[in-house]
């Protein structure tokens, strides 16, 4: 907690920077330019920030688990292809599903695992395990992927929170990084969360917190305590965020961008993921609805990858149009694959044996296809991937280390499991 | 309640024990010196001090009346003083004043509501297991309350705990319901300071302790039987009830290192044993016993012929258990000192020493001495010096490891609520349908796995923003903010007023000028004096006990 700086008294940059904002947010509205957010006066100044920050990651859940053989590991003439016929991507040789037209042009940029093995079937258990990557069933605290990319790539004294997220996502929160790099979770609309509108005019909330400094100054002289600095640097955080709070908005550029990403709420939200990121925020995920199709598996993934495909490429193109993709590591996955046999009500249920999941951007190489499943998909046949070397993987290419240590009280815990490899195939 | 005949037996048991030359070291040290000699308060302070002069440590003094009557209140009874009591402590000349508010406040009904609140947590944890079952606690509050009201020893109760035979104990089994290896996990975290959930997978690291210690622990477990007895009420108010039951037969089945696991391997069976003790000695079954099928439903069944959980109950409580009074202390001395003698206070081993070992066996030889008396404990802890130390200085520590000065601790989610509407000036204000929830989602878990205080964006974002705070603070019929508004006084003194209501002290001279100052910066004060009460509200003085 040392490292983390203060203002505990009343700066004088604040008062302006406040005052700046105001007018800064009503003359903003042409869309191009990022609003004034903190102390920060001009979008050139938040991309060098952003530089500083370096790396950072986008998270696509796809929650309830999309279909690998509909996806990216089809078996045409196989008894468990279903109807969905293949298209030639920009990969000599690679097929994917005709529902992802934009993707396939996309697949230069992309490392996709075929051969992942994981081990929790279901959904609580899954979303845990593959936010985490460990087993919800050890009733430890572990905390998400976010929040630890929030910890080591986020900066203490940002205007934004650390990890957002948006829609259907990770179930295990901060764990035992504590509170301190808790989800900021935003509505599936894009609206912010509960108590984010303050009740008092401006005027009121700015004399009212102009004297809680003043206050905590006071205290601060014969107080030194580390909780202390956490609850003024917590309140300072809170502070900041609501003035940066515009640039969650994205009514103004939205209309611009619509055609890109495709209009959807999971659209808009990929479009808000790049402009965070851009902002310097190291961690967004944005969740994607009603994948776990046990009845009418085709006419479901249909719907979703006509608003997947648009919304994925389009926030690679941005990425790279921006940039940014070689710091901005993109995941798109879920908590489970899907069965290649198909039900009787046209469905397809829960696979952990071999399935996939797909990354691309900051780290990684594009135009890679790792490992494989067998003729009809029922197991993996080379290369098997689990849990932990999937997240070594991101953990690697977001340069953290894999085996990074903390305490639970006395006991030691890694970032990912003992034995977890890295995919060096995947990796620049 | 009459004290019941199982109280008189094992009461009669622990007698026994004294008399039957089986008496710990321990035990004979006090024969020899004989507890009353020196207040264990003053023992305590001697460690400590002893400590400070070994470590070359600078300690602080003694902490001024309103610290230590706020600091009281709140490990007392969860709450803070009203305006009224603390305008008159800090104006009592008494020298023995500080004494007479402890007897005062170890008699308040609401200590025992607050004790209780600690260990249901405790027990219970934020999220605990079975929500269905767990979500609803009051009968397991009544239950436990009782027994604080009585200031029953903490080896009855716990030993009831134990039993699961008293209407509302069964909560805590029932929490763990056909789990008995988690069971085992809490159970001997919280009443044995032993963290042996390592075992359940592997031998563990750094102690002696083998996975066949644990699966011999849940051996006591495994045969109970988490029976439904219904439920009255409906949705977050469903109350349900259950009795617990235990078979004849069951053991636990331990098939190795989870690692070297085969699939279709079957496990062995492992017999109950106690933890770093002997193996339990019981009648073997007739070879041709068949346990009655349990059925789902049922509602009652009858006692086993040989009780595994009583064999438990009477080996954990006994004053010669090497972990249990030791693990009672060091908790119950964690909850007023910041941390255990042993840090964390669930995780005694070779591997984690007590910081003043001497203090933690004296604590322990003086407690069993006392007859498990709680009250008692908590007296000698907060009448020592060494609790009434100061708060400020330059140590960063929040926790200090050799409390050389008073513990910075975040108020619980129970208490910032309770503290909020006694500061507000309404202590019996009624909170809106979802407070209580948002008080325990934002305040609850504040702490990150090693313990450290860390302040989250949602707190904050709560307390700045909504409407559920401010309902405590806002002008209201007879509140503070009403009282200050109406008031005739000069500003100086409502803004005493207004420091002692929230914070308990009176204001430094440049804070009375600050606050005096904001309150006439307008015409009319309504506003400003709402701004000034959240102001109050939202320090980190306020967000703690110090």
């Amino acid at each position: 907690m040392n490292d983390q700086s203060t203002s505990g008294e009343c700066k004088k940059s604040e008062h302006f920077s406040r005052r700046a904002l105001l007018k800064g947010s009503l003359a903003t509205g042409a869309g191009a330019a990022i609003p004034n957010w903190g102390g920060l006066f001009h979008s050139h100044s938040i991309a060098s920030m952003a530089q500083k920050l370096g790396k950072r990651c986008i998270l696509l859940w796809m929650n309830g688990g999309a279909s690998q053989i509909d996806t990216f590991d089809m078996k045409p003439g196989k008894a468990t292809a279903g109807p969905f016929r293949e298209i030639q991507t920009k990969l000599p040789g690679y097929k994917v599903c005709e529902y992802l037209p934009k993707i396939a042009q996309q697949v230069d940029k992309l490392g996709i695992i075929r051969s992942m093995r994981t081990t929790s079937p279901d959904h609580p258990d899954g979303i845990y395990h593959m936010h985490t990557c460990y087993k919800q069933s050890e009733r430890m605290p572990h905390p998400e992927l976010g929040a630890m990319i929030a910890k080591y790539l986020g900066q203490t004294d940002a205007d934004l929170p650390s990890f957002v997220r948006m829609g259907p996502t990770g179930n295990a929160g901060s764990g035992y990084l504590g509170p301190r790099y808790e989800p900021f979770g935003i509505e599936r609309n894009g609206n912010m969360p509960y108590f984010t509108s303050p009740y008092l005019p401006a005027a009121n909330e700015s004399r009212r917190n102009d004297l809680l400094r003043f206050m905590e100054a006071e205290h601060k002289k014969e107080n030194s305590a580390d909780a202390y600095e956490s609850h003024r640097v917590a309140k300072e955080r809170a502070w900041r965020l609501l003035k940066a709070k515009s640039l969650f908005d994205t009514t103004k550029e939205w209309p611009k961008h619509q055609e890109l990403y495709g209009a959807s709420d999971f659209g808009r939200g990929c479009f808000l993921a790049r402009k965070l990121t851009e902002a310097g925020v190291p961690f967004v995920e944005i969740g994607q609805d009603n994948y776990d199709s046990h009845a009418d598996n085709f006419v479901c993934h249909k719907a979703n990858m006509q608003i997947l495909d648009p919304a994925w490429s389009g926030l690679l193109i941005d990425l790279e149009r921006a940039g940014q993709l070689q710091n901005t590591l993109v995941v798109w996955m879920g908590e489970v694959g899907r069965t290649p046999q198909i039900n009787n009500r046209a469905g397809r249920d829960h696979f952990i044996r071999g399935w996939t999941i797909v990354l691309a951007g900051g780290g990684i190489k594009g135009g890679v296809v790792f490992g494989s499943t067998d003729a009809d998909g029922r197991d993996v046949a080379t290369n098997p991937v689990s849990e932990g070397d999937l997240f070594a993987t991101i953990y690697t290419a977001l340069g953290v280390n894999p085996r990074t240590k903390h305490f639970v009280g006395t006991r030691p815990i890694w970032a990912t499991p003992e034995g977890s490899k890295p995919i060096k195939d995947l990796l620049l | 309640m009459m004290p019941n005949s199982n109280f008189l037996r094992i009461k009669f048991a622990c007698i026994l024990m004294l008399v039957s030359g089986t008496m710990s070291l321990a035990q004979v040290a006090i024969k020899q010196n004989k507890p009353e000699s020196t207040p264990l308060r003053q023992t305590i302070d001697k460690a400590v001090q002893e400590s400070w002069k070994k470590e070359k440590i600078k300690a602080e003094g003694k902490c001024d009346d309103s610290t230590f009557l706020r600091r009281v209140y709140l490990d007392l009874l969860g709450t803070i003083p009203s305006y009224d009591v603390a305008k008159k402590f800090l104006a009592d000349q008494d020298e023995k004043k500080r004494d007479k508010l402890i007897e005062r406040l170890l008699n308040d009904t609401q200590f025992a509501q607050h004790q209780t609140t600690l260990w249901d947590l405790t027990l219970f944890g934020r999220n605990p297991p079975n929500q269905d079952a767990t979500r609803n606690r009051t009968l397991f509050k009544q239950w436990l309350g009782e027994k604080f009201t009585k200031n029953e020893p903490f080896d009855l109760w716990v030993r009831d705990l134990i039993l699961a035979e008293q209407e509302g104990s069964e909560l805590y089994y029932a929490q763990f319901n056909n789990k008995p290896e988690d069971l085992t996990e809490s159970f001997s975290r919280i009443f044995l300071g032993t963290q042996i959930q390592c075992a359940r997978c592997h031998d563990h690291p750094f102690t002696e302790l083998l996975q066949k210690d644990f699966y011999g622990m849940t051996g006591f477990f495994v045969r109970l039987v988490v029976m439904d007895q219904g439920a009255s009420g409906s949705g977050e108010k469903q109350l349900k009830k259950f009795k617990i039951g235990e078979k004849n037969s069951g053991e636990v089945l331990f098939s190795g290192n989870q690692k070297e696991l085969k699939p279709g391997k079957k496990g062995e069976p492992v017999k109950p044993k106690f933890l770093s003790g002997a193996l339990l000695e019981e009648p073997s079954l007739p070879a041709d016993y068949k346990e009655p099928e349990f059925k789902s439903g049922t509602k009652s069944m009858p006692k086993p012929q040989f009780s595994r959980k009583e064999k438990l109950a009477q080996w954990a409580t006994a004053p010669s258990n090497p972990f249990f009074a030791k693990a009672a202390v060091n908790r119950i001395w964690s909850q007023f000192m910041g941390r255990g003698i042993v840090h964390p206070v669930d995780n005694f081993g070779t591997d984690n020493k007590p910081t003043l070992p001497d203090l933690l066996d004296n604590l322990t030889e003086q407690f069993i001495a006392h007859q498990f008396d709680t009250k008692w404990l908590i007296r000698e802890i907060v009448s020592s010096e060494t609790y009434q130390l100061g708060s400020k200085g330059e140590n960063k520590e929040s926790l200090p490891k050799h409390f050389e000065r008073a513990r910075i601790r975040p108020l619980s989610a129970e208490e910032i609520l309770t503290v909020m509407k006694v500061a507000g000036g309404d202590p019996e204000q009624k909170s809106e349908g979802s407070t209580g929830e948002y008080f325990r989602r934002y305040f609850g878990e504040p702490t990150n796995g090693l313990g450290d205080f860390q302040g989250s964006l949602s707190e904050h974002l709560f307390l700045n923003n909504s409407s559920n705070v401010r309902a405590f603070i806002s002008r209201k019929k007879g509140n503070l903010a009403d009282t200050i508004n109406l008031s005739k006084e000069p500003w100086d003194q409502r803004v005493d007023k207004m420091f002692l209501s929230v914070l308990t002290r009176y204001p430094k001279d440049s804070e009375r000028a600050k606050f005096a100052s904001y309150l006439q910066s307008e015409p009319k004060s309504e506003n400003l004096v709402e701004e000034a009460i959240w102001v109050l509200m939202n320090m980190s003085e306020f967000r703690f006990n110090h």
